[in-house]
């Protein structure tokens, strides 16, 4: 063996040239402004469970007590305590025994032995609740503002896995208008790819059942004249004076990536974004909302090899989930959007024979409560819309604040645990995670670590590394896989 | 290079190894639980036994621990394997010949051991880029004059004569000459962001003097408002000013835009600039620094003064201060201490300094990162302190903040930094006198940005042909030439809309867009005449609504068209159906430009004006049209006793469904109220001056809200501050362009502009002029007179306009 402190090694000098270029490269290409990943060749990932994803975006804060951790109901009665409310829902029995959720979900309580239910997640305190910064939070680890643009759940998945399939975008959002939408900036400044780029961002479907749309020439463009105006590009760049620039790397890049569109635009995969190529009693299944069909599109979408797909109940500030008034009512109406699509995915996901690698989550970005802003402690300001001490009328009846304290995700598939319950909230006020919580960093690590993704990836940005989960620190929930 | 880290701060790094910590920033700030970590547990272990003798410039028998590619030459680590590892080896030697330390130095405590030998099985993760070395560059502050080098071949520009000293001294070739119309398109989009028309490009191809390079830049850079339009999207991105965006919904934002466009327009001094971002006279400059307020609790490196520092430090200093708001960086010299005062010189309060979102129990003081040049003092008040900090950043002596702009600006016209990355102005430039000349003539010339970029755009280095690019990120960068530029999302979307004749007619940001002329402003400082119907009772009833109007031809080609009204007490008015104004108050004179809603022929005005109050009041109406013709002649249509007054006021007047046939027409009467020209005559001249004055300049993309196709086209969020724009086309984008409704609405609308033109002999000739600025080669004349036909059909030509639009010639600045 040379031994480094051979008297006989080579010259220092010549090592020292050597370290100067050695440093003088390492430098340019880590301040270079691109994002580059490091330690990729060093870093262990945990092996994949999972090789897509589909996360079930129920915006605007889902009541947990009002779906997945029923707490004592209260039915209506004029005159009633406000804070005597813990839940406006009776409980049901689901296929696993001893786990109860509302009323209203009849067809999700029989998939409950399907996966993990955790009901203590829970949320930091921002000091003021806004949906977006909550949201942004759950979407990219990261609590805004950052003094860098941090990529969503998806962009890490689309850029560390890439696709599964190349012709499927990685990262396929389903559900969310980012225009004409209250919020609608601080919507887009997570639903984005940050500092990677926009190869690894969002390809957006606001509404599902126009999603073909997306993935078709233009307009009324026959496929013929979309295949010639193809040709005519080509034979265009063929004839360029520029074509001398061929080995140019801008050009080439250029070129690649209009052939992959033309590709994607003419290829079969593109039937796996129309649902109505589904049979009729299919749609039917799903047709409850754009949230239905969403699912509907994401179960094509996943079973043609798509990464990640997020289907949203679509974030509208006071719509929805998002109930500062007449709860109950309009939790009912969300009931019945999602319960029979999420319910069919799963069974259709089995079906098919993807259920086990395919991870399925429903979340919200945090839970409800009757009377409690934030969480115990918090001096977020009470932005419900009705304060009253007692409920006189159905609008006063329902979870009107924004409760950061505890709350439920499902996850179905993947190798997560079947028929599982994984920590637990109080049973009387707060509903604080008494058991096992889990912020949001470490519900990211356990969801990249199912992907085969490890925690601590990081890239280096600026010349600082930035991670996965929020700097490196997410430790996955290994309990809860099989 | 860069220094990546100096062994002091690291010293300091060790102490705060167990901290938990939350923003982003905090990058180093681990837990040491699991891996080991190589900054907060190898380091100081090496540093303590090791790098004595084997780091920085020694390396002792030619082992150096510089760097982990260092370390691992010669087999003296084995990553993975400590056993097999010979450093390992050595270290638990007890050979005192053998044994490393050295006999003569202190063993290394078993743990330590223990803590290497895992870390070697781990992998041994290494910080990317840190080295033990000692930094090898530090940027000057002050300005330097080098000497120019002698001329060569008359290449007389001072830009030239470094660049051809460099290429000489480098032993490489000099990059070819570009022809007339490459430069011609070069210029045009650098300069103002629009592409020549074919007009331009015949002129300029016929234009036989010497110097129509130099003319033409000229040219360009007087043309104030497609200029500043231009500009603007730079200007944007580097100082974060956008009019939609994070943080306006709940006001913790404010815009700079109307400044910075009159700025632009007036090439504002940059030292004059950046004095009035710093320290703000009005309001209209002070977004830059107050940033954006978050709602609720953010980390302390997103506190409004921690911002400051960062966004003065990154814009104007090319200093990345992110690292450094939460601890002392690793990347370049900057510590916590200096993060913090700055953002102590914008603070209101006394500022706790917070170490990866943990309080120090320290307060900051307010300094300045340069004290050599000068200092803050930390006791004035804040208003005094940032005249102090405006006074150092514009100083004499701080020949930085020229170097970072000037840079900024040779890497949007050459493609590339001489620094680069752009805000890592510690990197050593790779040519240093060239970056120092910019910087000092840029200073000793008055901070003028056209200025400097006339001296770029005017050199030989500038025009000459582009450098195919090999790979995305070389890591050791030679100049052979400039590199080509994507078009911006802004500036593609522009060079569509102007191809389609497709640009809309109003856009967002709240600027100014003319420029007023002072003789017109003087000439047109006529009286208003104020009307109302004749059949309302005197005075006028509270709630009145007086409906007027007025029709007129135009016969010539209108250059420019400014209007102006108001109305005691409000006032909606349409231009030809489509509201053209509005307002509430009587004191104030809305106006606009109303270029794009007149027509040839008959035109008409409706003014529905409306008295307020609870009981009958004076009421009034007021407006004024300049006309502007090509001819260079002009008119005024103002209200008078000509106009007409409607007798029944339609329901639905702001819907355009209302039938206007139905109502009968009376006169009107001219009210004489003195208060009313008392507040809005002097307001006339100039109003009517700039929005008559605008000519017939396209709505540019750069003025408005980012939207779809822009922003699939990589203009960013402007949270932050973005000072680079991605070079690549992605594959989200290019199948945004094969299917985008809205680009296939506008190259429909291309298609039916050239229907007209289409089967004229020189069509293509004149479509390839339009689009790329040069003729097409026999072979693509061929190819698209077979496709086009002798009468093309509408959607030919708008997949001939997709293609053209699609080949990187046109996507690309070359």
């Amino acid at each position: 063996m040379n031994s480094p402190f051979d008297p006989d090694a080579p010259e220092p000098i010549v090592r020292r040239d050597f370290l100067k270029k050695l440093s003088a490269a390492g430098t340019a290409a880590w301040m270079s402004g691109e994002p580059q990943i490091v330690r990729g060749s060093e870093i262990r990932h945990p092996e994949a469970k999972a090789d897509s994803c589909i996360l079930l975006w129920l915006a605007g804060g889902m009541a947990a007590p009002e779906t997945f951790d029923p707490k004592r109901y209260a039915p209506f009665e004029k005159g009633m305590a406000v804070d005597s409310v813990l839940s406006t829902f009776d409980s049901i029995n689901t296929s696993v025994d001893g786990l109860k959720i509302c009323e209203g979900m009849e067809n999700i309580a029989q998939i409950m032995d399907r996966g993990t239910l955790i009901r203590s997640a829970v949320q930091p305190d921002l000091g003021s609740i806004l949906h977006s910064r909550h949201q942004y939070h759950w979407h990219t680890g990261y609590v805004p503002p950052q003094t860098v643009a941090a990529p969503h759940l998806g962009s890490w998945m689309a850029r560390v896995l890439g696709p599964k399939n190349p012709v499927i975008p990685a990262f396929i959002n389903i559900g969310q208008r980012l225009e004409g939408v209250g919020e609608k900036e601080e919507l887009k400044a997570f639903t984005t790819a940050g500092f990677f780029g926009s190869e690894y961002g969002p390809m957006n479907l606001p509404f599902p059942e126009e999603a073909a749309k997306s993935v078709r020439p233009p307009g009324s463009m026959t496929s013929e004249r979309f295949t010639n105006r193809d040709k005519l590009y080509r034979k265009l760049v063929d004839q360029s004076p520029h074509r001398d620039y061929a080995s140019d790397h801008q050009q080439e890049s250029l070129l690649r990536s209009m052939d992959n569109a033309y590709r994607l635009l003419n290829s079969d995969e593109r039937k796996a974004f129309d649902i109505t190529e589904e049979p009729k009693e299919v749609q039917e299944k799903y047709d409850t909302s754009r949230f239905g069909r969403g699912c509907l599109l994401a179960r094509r979408l996943v079973e043609n090899g798509a990464r990640f797909v997020e289907v949203t109940t679509e974030y509208v500030p006071f719509l929805h989930w998002d109930t500062h008034a007449e709860g109950h009512s309009t939790v009912a109406r969300m009931h019945s959007e999602i319960d029979r699509p999420i319910s069919q995915l799963i069974l259709d996901l089995e079906e098919r024979g993807l259920l086990d690698r395919t991870l399925v989550i429903v979340a919200s970005e945090f839970s409800r409560d009757a009377i409690m802003e934030g969480k115990p402690g918090s001096e977020a300001n009470d932005q419900a819309t009705h304060k009253v001490d007692t409920i006189t009328e159905a609008k006063h009846y329902g979870l009107h604040r924004h409760f950061t304290g505890g709350t439920s995700v499902a996850m179905f598939g993947g190798g997560v645990k079947k028929g599982n319950i994984y920590g637990k909230t109080a049973d009387e006020r707060p509903l604080v995670a008494v058991e096992n919580p889990v912020t949001v960093t470490d519900l990211h690590a356990t969801i990249m670590t199912a992907m085969g993704v490890s925690p601590k990836t990081e890239f280096v940005v600026e010349g600082r590394p930035f991670y996965v989960t929020e700097d490196g620190k997410g430790k996955p929930v290994m309990d809860i896989f099989a | 290079m860069a220094p990546l880290s100096n062994p002091d701060t690291l010293e300091d790094m060790k102490h705060f190894l167990p901290t938990a910590f939350l923003a982003a920033q905090a990058l180093l700030c681990f837990d040491a639980q699991g891996e080991i970590d190589f900054v907060h547990e190898v380091v100081p272990i090496l540093k303590q036994h090791c790098t004595e003798c084997h780091g920085g410039e020694e390396a002792e028998g030619g082992f150096s621990v510089n760097t982990r590619e260092l370390f691992l030459d010669d087999d003296s680590a084995e990553p993975g394997n400590a056993e097999k590892s010979y450093f390992i080896e050595l270290i638990l030697d007890k050979d005192p010949d053998y044994q490393m330390p050295p006999i003569k130095k202190k063993r290394m405590p078993k743990e330590q051991v223990e803590t290497l030998k895992q870390w070697v099985n781990e992998g041994m993760n290494w910080e990317p880029g840190f080295t033990f070395g000692k930094p090898t560059y530090e940027p000057p502050l002050k300005p330097r004059m080098p000497e120019i080098p002698e001329i060569t071949e008359g290449r007389s520009n001072p830009v030239d004569r470094f660049i051809d000293h460099y290429l000489r001294s480098n032993k490489l070739a000099r990059p070819g000459p570009i022809d007339d119309l490459t430069f011609l398109r070069r210029a045009h989009l650098d300069l103002i962001g629009l592409l020549p028309t074919a007009k331009e490009a015949e002129a300029f191809a016929n234009n036989k003097s010497p110097q129509k390079r130099t003319e033409k830049i000229d040219e360009l850079l007087s043309r104030e408002i497609s200029y500043a339009d231009h500009w603007l999207t730079f200007w944007n991105d580097l100082l974060r000013n956008d009019y939609a965006g994070t943080g306006f919904i709940t006001k913790g934002r404010t815009q700079i835009s109307g400044w910075l466009y009159d700025s632009l327009k007036t090439n504002q001094r940059f030292d004059t600039m950046v004095r009035e971002l710093i320290s703000p006279p009005t309001d209209e400059s002070a977004g830059f620094i107050n940033g954006i307020k978050w709602r609720g609790t953010v980390s302390v490196s997103q506190t409004l003064p921690v911002q400051f520092s960062q966004s003065i430090s990154q814009s104007f200093l090319g200093i990345n201060m992110k690292c450094a708001s939460c601890h002392d960086s690793f990347i370049d010299r900057w510590k916590l201490t200096d993060a913090y005062g700055l953002a102590a010189i914008y603070a209101e309060e006394p500022l706790e300094i917070h170490r990866c979102d943990k309080p120090l129990g320290e307060t900051a003081k307010a300094a300045w990162v340069f004290p050599e040049i000068g200092e803050i003092d930390p006791e004035a008040p804040k208003e005094v302190r940032l005249t102090q900090l405006a006074d150092l950043m514009t100083h004499p002596e701080n020949g930085r903040v020229a170097r970072t702009i000037v840079n900024r600006l040779w890497a949007q016209l050459m493609g590339r930094g001489l620094v680069h990355p752009l805000d890592a102005m510690q990197t050593e430039p790779w040519h240093e006198d060239l970056l120092d000349f910019l910087g000092a003539a840029f200073q000793e010339r008055g901070y003028d940005l056209k200025d400097t970029i006339r001296l770029i755009t005017t050199s030989e280095a500038y025009q000459s042909r582009a450098e195919p690019q090999t790979s995305e990120a070389s890591d050791k960068y030679t100049y052979r030439g400039p590199l080509a530029k994507r078009l911006t999302s802004e500036q593609f979307v522009d060079a569509i809309w102007q191809l389609n004749d497709a640009a809309p007619t109003s856009f967002d940001a709240p600027v100014i867009r003319g420029i007023a002329d002072k003789n017109d402003v003087k000439k047109l400082q006529i009286p208003s005449r104020w009307i109302w119907k004749a059949s309302s009772a005197t005075p006028p009833a509270a709630g009145d609504e007086a409906l007027l109007r007025k029709d007129f031809t135009i016969n010539k080609r209108v250059i420019g068209a400014g209007l102006v009204a108001s109305a005691d007490n409000s006032f909606t008015l349409q231009v030809n159906r489509k509201v053209a104004l509005s307002g509430s108050q009587w004191t104030e004179l809305e106006s606009a430009s109303v270029m794009n809603l007149l027509r040839p022929g008959v035109n008409r005005i409706l003014f529905l004006a409306k008295n307020g109050g609870d009981k009958p009041n004076a009421a009034g109406a007021f407006a004024m049209l300049r006309l502007v013709y090509d001819d260079g002649s002009d008119e005024i249509i103002t209200t008078d006793e000509t106009w007409q007054a409607a007798t029944t006021i339609p329901k639905n007047f702001a819907s355009p469904k209302w039938d206007f046939s139905a109502l009968k027409w009376a006169g009107v009467t001219e009210m004489k109220v003195e208060v009313w020209p008392a507040a809005i005559d002097p307001l006339i001249g100039e109003a009517l001056a700039i929005k008559s004055s605008a000519a017939d300049l396209m709505v540019r993309a750069s003025l408005l809200k980012s939207d779809f196709l822009m922003r699939s086209l990589g203009r960013p969020n402007r949270d932050q501050i973005v000072t680079s724009r991605p070079h690549e086309i992605t594959t989200l984008e290019a199948i945004d362009l094969s299917n985008s409704e809205t680009l296939a609405g506008y190259l429909d609308r291309g298609a039916k502009h050239f229907l007209k033109t289409a089967s004229a002999p020189d069509f293509i000739d004149q479509l390839y002029l339009a689009a790329l600025t040069r003729k097409p080669g026999d072979g693509e004349r061929a190819l698209l007179a077979e496709i086009l036909t002798d009468t093309p059909d509408h959607e030919t030509i708008s997949d001939v306009l997709w293609a053209i639009t699609m080949t990187p010639e046109f996507m690309l600045i070359r």
